[in-house]
C-alpha cells in the first residue's frame, strides 16, 4: 500500500459530476469569502439625540478567536463607560454613539473593519486592540492614513511614540519599577525570565534585567519557547538546578499553566521559589490549582481588592449589567481599566478642546486628566503619550489576591 | 539519578500524551483515506466533556469514561451526516473536515467564553519514592495510554470487527461483495477516531489549560507524526507519535527550546523523506 489510501469511492465518483475543479472552487470560495467577511458589527446609538448629530466612538477589539477573554471585558467597558457618559448629558451637549466591531483575533480582519470605522462610519476616535501585532496592524490605518485619534488601553511593552496615538494601560516601567525590588526582598537575587517568544516579552524582559541588576540581582536564565509550547521539563529542571530564587514569568496561556503546574510538582515553591507574572489578574486565579501558584506576585493599575470607592462602584457597575458575573471580568489584565481610563481621557480632552476634530482634541489629550478611575486618578504625562497610574503589587494566596503594595502615579518612562 | 530519571519520565509522559492524540488521527486516516483535519476539536470536545462534569460536580473519573463516547457519537453523527460526501475527494474532505472544526472551536470558544480554564486532575497528588517524586496523574496518563494502545491494537488486529475494517481498507469492492457493509464500517471507524480523540482530550486537560485551541498545537504535529510512522497501520501512527513526542520533549534538554520546537519538524520531514510510505509500512500491505 503506497501513500494516501484512495479508498472504494473515488473510483466510482472522479467521473461524477460531484467531483470537479470548478465544484472544489466553488467551495474555496465559499469558504473563503465566510472567514473573511465576518458579521461582527454593531452600533450603539445613544437614547436621545442632539441638531449636531452624535459624536461617533469607534471600538475594534477582539471579540472572538484566542484574544476574546478580553477583548469581550473591554468592548462591554467601553460600553458602560459611553452609557454613563449619555446618561450624564453626553459631551458638548451631543450623545455618543458606538460603532464597534469584532476584529477577531486576526489582523488581517482586523485592518478591514477597522478601515470601515474611519472611512464609511467616521467615527472621531478609535479606542481597541488587545495585543500589540494588533495595534501595529491597525495604528496606520487609524492615524496615518485615516486620521483619526487611536488609544490603545492594554498593558504592554512600550516604545509606541506615535503622534496621536494614545496608551492607557501600564508601561514596563510602571510594572517593575516597584515590583523589581520587592521580589529581590521578598524571593531572592538569582532570577530566571522564561519567556514566551514574541515582542512584549523580549522588550519587558530588557527594561526587567536592567532593574534587576541596578537593584543587585542576577539573571540567571533568559529562555524563550515557541507560543504553543505546552511541555517544560527541561526549563524546570533547569531552574531547579541552577537554584533560582525568583521565577518572572512571560509564558502566556496556554503555556502558562503545564508551566506552572510542572515547576511545582518539581518542588520550586516547596523550596521557598518566588513566582511573578506581571499579567496576572483575577481571570489568571482560574489558570492553575490555587495551591500551585501560592505566593505568585504581579504587579498592576488595578485588583478587584483594592481600597478604592470609586473603582469598587464600577466594578459593581460592571457586574450588575453582566449575567455572566464570575467569567467575563472586568480585570487590568485584559485591557478592561485601560479602556475605561480612555474614554473618560478622552471624554475630558473633548470637553476642554471643546470641539471633536483630531487635533483640537489631541492637544488636550496630552494633558488629560481624570480624578476617578479604576485604580485611582489618572492623567496623560505631557509630550509621553502614556499615563501615569496607581500601582499595586499583589500576592496570590490560597486563590486570592492580597495588596502588598501601592505606589502612587508612577511614571510611565516613555517617549521622552 | 534522580535528574536522569525526571528527565525520563517526563519524556515518557509527553510521549503517552502524543501517542494518545495520534492514533485517532492515525485511525482515521489509515483506515478512511481521511485527513481529519477536525481532530484537534474531537480532542477538546473531550476535554470540554470533563470540564462539564467538572462544573456540575460529577466524579471527574466517569468524566474521563464518558468523553470518548461522547466524541464518539459525534463523530458518527457528524460521519453520516457531512464527512461521508466527502470520500470522494480527500481534499475537499480537508477544507470540509477544517470548517467543521473551526465550528466546533468557535462553539466551544463561546461556551467558555473564550477563557483559559483548570480542570482539575482526577487523581491529585505525587508517588513520593525517596528523593523521587512523580505527580500521580502523569503515572495514570502513562498507564492509560499503554492501554489503549494494547485494547486498539487487539481490537484491530485480532477481532472479527477489525478484520472487517482491514478488509474494507484493503479492497472495498471485495469487502461488499463479501457481504460487509463497509458503510456501516467507516462510521464505525471514524466513531472509533473520534472516540481515541475524546479519550485523549479527557486524559491531557488536565495537564494542560483548558481552552478553545488545546487541540491545534497537537494536529500539526500529529499529522507529521502519522506521515512519518507510515499512513495505513496503526502501529505507524503509534510509533510515529512516540517519536514526535520523544523528540518535542526530549530535544529542549539539549538545544535552546525555539530550535527543539524546528528541530522536530526538520527531523520528521528529512525522515520522511528518506522514507516516503513511513517507517513502519513494509510491516503490512
Amino acid at each position: 500500500m503506497e501513500g494516501i489510501i484512495l479508498n472504494d469511492h473515488t473510483k466510482y465518483s472522479l467521473t461524477d459530476k460531484q467531483f470537479s475543479r470548478r465544484i472544489l472552487l466553488q467551495n474555496a470560495m465559499w469558504m473563503s469569502g465566510a472567514i473573511a467577511t465576518g458579521i461582527g458589527s454593531w452600533v450603539f446609538p445613544a437614547k436621545w439625540s442632539h441638531a449636531a448629530g452624535p459624536i461617533k466612538v469607534g471600538i475594534a477589539t477582539d471579540l472572538t478567536g484566542p484574544i476574546s477573554f478580553g477583548g469581550i471585558p473591554c468592548s462591554r467597558v467601553a460600553k458602560l463607560a459611553i452609557d454613563q457618559i449619555n446618561a450624564d448629558g453626553g459631551i458638548l451637549g451631543r450623545p455618543l454613539e458606538m460603532y464597534l466591531e469584532d476584529t477577531a483575533s486576526n489582523e488581517q480582519i482586523a485592518v478591514g473593519v477597522v478601515r470601515k470605522l474611519v472611512q464609511r462610519n467616521r467615527v472621531d476616535v478609535v479606542l481597541g486592540g488587545i495585543t500589540s501585532s494588533m495595534r501595529n496592524a491597525i495604528k496606520d490605518v487609524i492615524v496615518g492614513r485615516g486620521r483619526t485619534l487611536y488609544i490603545y488601553p492594554q498593558l504592554y511593552e512600550g516604545r509606541e511614540c506615535t503622534p496621536n496615538l494614545f496608551c492607557t494601560g501600564p508601561t514596563p516601567a510602571q510594572q517593575c519599577d516597584d515590583l523589581i525590588p520587592w521580589l529581590i526582598a521578598n524571593g531572592g537575587k538569582r532570577f530566571a525570565l522564561p519567556s514566551a517568544n514574541y515582542v512584549w516579552p523580549h522588550v519587558l524582559n530588557e527594561y526587567a534585567r536592567k532593574s534587576i541588576e541596578d537593584n543587585g540581582g542576577e539573571v540567571v536564565l533568559e529562555e524563550y519557547y515557541p507560543l504553543d509550547q505546552v511541555e517544560y521539563g527541561a526549563t524546570v529542571k533547569r531552574i531547579m538546578d541552577e537554584k533560582i530564587d525568583v521565577v518572572f514569568n512571560t509564558v502566556i496561556p496556554p503555556g502558562l499553566g503545564p508551566f506552572i503546574k510542572q515547576l511545582y510538582e518539581a518542588g520550586f515553591l516547596k523550596r521557598g521559589g518566588r513566582l511573578s507574572c506581571v499579567y496576572y489578574d483575577e481571570n489568571a486565579l482560574n489558570f492553575n490549582a490555587a495551591e500551585e501558584m501560592e505566593g505568585l506576585a504581579s504587579c498592576l493599575d488595578y485588583f478587584q481588592n483594592i481600597d478604592d470607592p470609586f473603582s469598587a462602584k464600577l466594578q459593581a457597575a460592571y457586574q450588575k449589567i453582566h449575567a455572566h458575573k464570575d467569567k467575563v471580568l472586568f480585570t487590568a489584565g485584559s485591557g478592561s481599566t485601560g479602556m475605561y481610563r480612555g474614554v473618560k481621557l478622552w471624554e475630558a480632552a473633548v470637553k476642554e478642546a471643546g470641539a471633536v476634530d483630531r487635533d483640537s482634541v489631541a492637544a488636550a489629550l496630552d494633558h488629560a486628566k481624570i480624578a476617578n478611575g479604576p485604580g485611582g486618578p489618572s492623567n496623560i504625562v505631557p509630550g509621553t503619550y502614556h499615563c501615569q497610574m496607581n500601582m499595586y503589587i499583589a500576592v496570590a494566596k490560597a486563590g486570592k489576591y492580597e495588596i502588598i503594595d501601592k505606589a502612587d502615579q508612577v511614571h510611565p518612562k516613555e517617549c521622552g | 539519578m534522580e535528574g536522569a530519571f525526571q528527565i525520563i519520565f517526563n519524556v515518557l509522559c509527553y510521549t503517552s500524551i502524543m501517542i494518545l492524540v495520534v492514533l485517532g488521527l492515525g485511525v482515521i486516516a489509515s483506515m478512511m483515506g481521511i485527513f481529519n483535519f477536525a481532530h484537534g476539536e474531537f480532542i477538546l470536545l473531550g476535554g470540554y466533556t470533563l470540564y462539564l462534569f467538572h462544573i456540575w460536580g460529577l466524579p471527574l473519573w466517569f468524566g474521563i469514561v464518558a468523553a470518548p463516547f461522547v466524541v464518539a457519537i459525534v463523530g458518527v453523527v457528524l460521519e453520516r451526516t457531512i464527512i461521508r460526501r466527502f470520500y470522494a475527494a480527500p481534499i475537499v474532505a480537508m477544507l470540509g473536515t477544517y470548517a467543521i472544526g473551526v465550528i466546533i472551536r468557535e462553539t466551544v470558544r463561546g461556551l467558555i467564553d473564550g477563557l483559559y480554564l483548570r480542570v482539575p486532575e482526577p487523581l491529585v497528588g505525587m508517588f513520593v519514592v525517596g528523593d523521587i517524586s512523580v505527580s500521580k496523574w502523569r503515572v495514570a496518563a502513562i498507564l492509560m495510554t499503554i492501554l489503549v494502545v494494547t485494547i486498539s491494537y487487539l481490537l484491530l488486529n485480532r477481532t472479527s470487527f477489525g478484520l472487517r475494517v482491514r478488509a474494507s481498507l484493503e479492497n472495498p469492492e471485495l469487502a461488499r461483495a463479501s457481504g460487509i457493509s463497509t458503510s456501516r464500517i467507516y462510521a464505525a471507524t471514524f466513531g472509533f477516531g473520534a472516540a481515541l480523540a475524546g479519550l485523549a482530550g479527557a486524559i491531557i486537560t488536565p495537564l494542560m489549560m483548558f481552552n478553545a485551541d488545546m487541540g491545534l498545537r497537537f494536529v500539526i504535529q500529529g499529522f507529521l507524526a502519522v506521515m512519518l510512522g507510515g499512513i495505513g497501520t496503526f502501529e505507524g501512527s503509534a510509533v510515529g507519535g512516540a517519536l514526535i513526542g520523544a523528540m518535542a520533549s526530549g530535544l529542549p534538554y539539549m538545544v535552546n527550546p525555539i530550535l527543539a520546537d524546528v528541530l522536530v519538524f526538520v527531523v520528521a520531514i528529512v525522515l520522511v523523506k528518506l522514507k516516503p510510505s513511513g517507517l513502519l509500512s513494509k510491516w503490512r500491505a
